[in-house]
């Protein structure tokens, strides 16, 4: 199921994202209808890839579309329709993750990790899923963002918190570890070319880079 | 394996594939993507995961009847008709700011108009306006005062105050009315057997009293001449020059016969002159010396209270009456009849008593007809103190040194405070922390399990 998200367009050209909020805000259902069925799915893949149930994931999905809801007045087009969006989605999902981690802390162990049995039938890449798992969260979280948001990195430093540059080398360190957790054998060749190389500029990817106090 | 140095970091190789590096930057690496087969091998690599992570597709999403319904219920309500989505009082974070903003101003315009205000009201030009103002009131006063003194004077009889009138009183219908003199320069009308206290007095008592220089007929004159007000005013007035308004204060008090009861001057280093005195003034003339006092500076607080102690002294004279009655009858029992030397010196124990109630009554009524006659001014006058530069400051080394010392005796005094708090707490805190740090870590540690399992 394709659940990337539409290629935005901006400046706002009569049927983009951000066109589609503002006629909303001003009281035109049918553009929220529109902007609902464009990333129904997209909010969806966001948070079932983040939650271990499908059903937590339908229900933070309806939440965020509630939220914008009650934001759409104070709506400014500042910056893509999308990122605003996925804003919400993270807030929302970080407040997701809050709770659980209390209840489960406080009041029982809560699922937990996605048992492989419980997966949806129709969902594909266990073996994807499970070496994505094995990411540091902050790295794992930036190459979600990365490869199925398709959020720039501006966009993934504004939205945790983090210098770009440190998005910039957590996702290399994100991409390198899960290449060679997909691809074993072909671990030590690419490693051998990312050694032999000298950075310019850039920090090394596999340096400690200190947080910006953000946790996922 | 290629040692071969590079000079573009994979991570921008990745970038490149990302479309995040500038089309100058681009374009060096796409050169360099060409003649390298390392990083060839990189983007391979980079595309192969990506194309690995395309594999983790989602299920469709399943939208609920239920959530359709509420959501098309909030969307046809959405923005434009709900009221908790719509009415924003501050909508925006520049409404914000400018609401923020007028509140301030008009904070301000609040705080400081009532100043201005003020400062207007004892500007000099309009102190003076007041003090001609209430200079003319009292002319004016005067002046009925003395028609209705001569238009009274055929048919009433004036009772000096210190002078006694022994003469018995008529009957209402034709009784003469009286006008008592008071301490002050008051003249009242007294129309007898109007006022219900004076009636009871009147009525009680045929003849006048003549005890210490005071009558009846002049007690009832004051009961009767109106309300007795005790009068009390605090004002605070800020002078430019302190030296004159110190003298204009010992003028004024002259010109209106009044007196200081205490004054106090005190006039620090360095730091503006004050003067703090409780004055006395007859009542009549408090509103003509208040102006004056006004014109000294700027009045900065003015707080005036009046105490009616009418009935108070109207209960006391009844009293008294009453005691100095019970004291001739005492007396009278004492020469007239005979008996044993027991209830001689009974009867005489009485009056005694009765001789000392009447006393103190009679302060009592002096200190209230006191009160009354002479208002009382709680002045404070500061002086508008201006920094003079040749007052000698302490050298630049002095400062430094006490600034030094200090320093000192606070560093000292904040370890010394530590290590007492410490020596107090201390046994007390570690026992708390180790009684805590065990749940803690293990609260603490599933904390982190469950956030990485989540």
């Amino acid at each position: 199921m394709n659940d990337t998200p539409p290629t935005p367009a901006y400046p706002a050209s009569p049927a983009s994202d951000e066109h589609l909020m503002l006629a909303f805000s001003k009281g035109s259902a049918e553009s929220f209808n529109e902007l609902f069925l464009r990333y129904k799915q997209p909010i969806y893949g966001f948070f079932r890839r983040r939650t271990a149930d499908p059903h937590h994931a339908e229900e933070l999905s309806q939440e965020t579309f509630l939220a914008l809801l009650r934001a759409a007045a104070r709506y400014e087009p500042r910056a893509l329709f999308r990122t605003y969006l996925y804003a919400i989605a993270f807030k929302i999902l970080r407040a997701h993750r809050r709770k659980a981690a209390f209840r489960a802390t406080f009041f029982g162990q809560p699922k937990g990790i996605p048992d492989p049995s419980k997966q949806d039938a129709t969902e594909s890449g266990l073996w994807v899923r499970r070496a994505v798992e094995k990411l540091e969260p902050i790295d794992r979280e930036i190459l979600l963002l990365r490869e199925f948001e398709q959020l720039s990195y501006a966009e993934i430093s504004d939205l945790l918190q983090l210098p770009l540059s440190t998005v910039r080398s957590r996702l290399f360190r994100a991409r390198t570890a899960l290449r060679n957790l997909l691809e074993p054998s072909a671990a030590q060749a690419t490693n051998e070319a990312a050694h032999s190389t000298e950075p310019a500029s850039s920090p090394s990817a596999t340096q400690t880079i200190p947080e910006k106090g953000f946790r996922i | 394996m290629s040692t071969t140095p590079h000079s573009i970091a994979p991570e921008e190789i990745m970038a490149h594939l990302d479309g995040e590096l500038s089309p100058a930057r681009a374009q060096s690496v796409s050169t360099h993507l060409e003649s390298c087969a390392t990083c060839q091998e990189l983007v391979t690599s980079l595309r192969n995961t990506s194309h690995s992570l395309s594999n983790w597709t989602v299920a469709a999403a399943k939208v609920s009847s239920s959530f359709a319904e509420r959501l098309s219920a909030a969307v046809a309500k959405a923005p434009s008709n709900s009221p908790g989505l719509k009415f924003q009082i501050f909508p925006s974070q520049r409404w914000r700011l400018l609401t923020a903003s007028a509140v301030l101003v008009l904070l301000l315009i609040l705080i400081i108009g009532p100043m201005g205000g003020r400062y207007n009201m004892t500007a000099p030009e309009t102190r003076q306006a007041v003090a001609m103002h209430v200079a003319e009131q009292e002319a004016e006063e005067s002046r009925v005062r003395a028609k209705a003194k001569d238009q009274l004077q055929d048919k009433w009889v004036y009772v000096p105050r210190s002078g006694l009138n022994l003469s018995k009183p008529e009957p209402p219908s034709n009784r003469p009315e009286v006008i008592g003199h008071g301490s002050g320069n008051g003249i009242g009308p007294v129309s007898a057997g109007s006022d219900g206290i004076t009636h009871g007095i009147v009525d009680n008592d045929q003849s006048s009293f003549a005890l210490e220089g005071k009558s009846i007929s002049a007690q009832q004159s004051r009961l009767s001449s109106g309300p007795m007000i005790a009068r009390t005013v605090a004002l605070s007035i800020v002078a430019k020059d302190f030296e004159s308004a110190r003298v204009s204060l010992d003028a004024i008090l002259a010109r209106h016969n009044g007196y200081s009861a205490s004054l106090t001057v005190n006039a620090p280093q360095g730091a503006a002159r004050s003067l703090q005195a409780s004055l006395r003034i007859p009542a009549q003339q408090l509103p003509a010396a208040l102006a004056e006092f006004k014109a000294l500076g700027r009045a900065e607080a003015e707080n005036q209270n009046g105490e009616e102690v009418t009935q108070q002294h109207a209960d006391l004279v009844a009293r008294l009456k009453n005691s100095r009655e019970t004291e001739q009858r005492l007396q009278a029992i004492l020469t007239q009849r005979t008996g044993k030397i027991s209830d001689v010196l009974e009867v005489e124990q009485e009056i005694a008593r009765v001789r000392g109630e009447i006393e103190q009554m009679e302060a009592e009524q002096k200190n209230l007809e006191h009160r009354v006659d002479f208002a009382t001014i709680d002045l404070k006058l500061s002086e508008e103190y201006k920094a003079k530069l040749d007052s000698p400051a302490p050298a630049i080394s002095t400062l430094i040194h006490n600034a030094a010392v200090n320093g000192y005796r606070n560093v000292a005094d904040t370890l010394l405070s530590i290590v007492l708090f410490f020596a107090e707490y201390g046994p007390v805190l570690i026992f708390w922390l180790l009684l805590l740090a065990i749940p803690a870590t293990l609260v603490w540690r599933r904390w982190r399990h469950v956030t990485a399992a989540i």
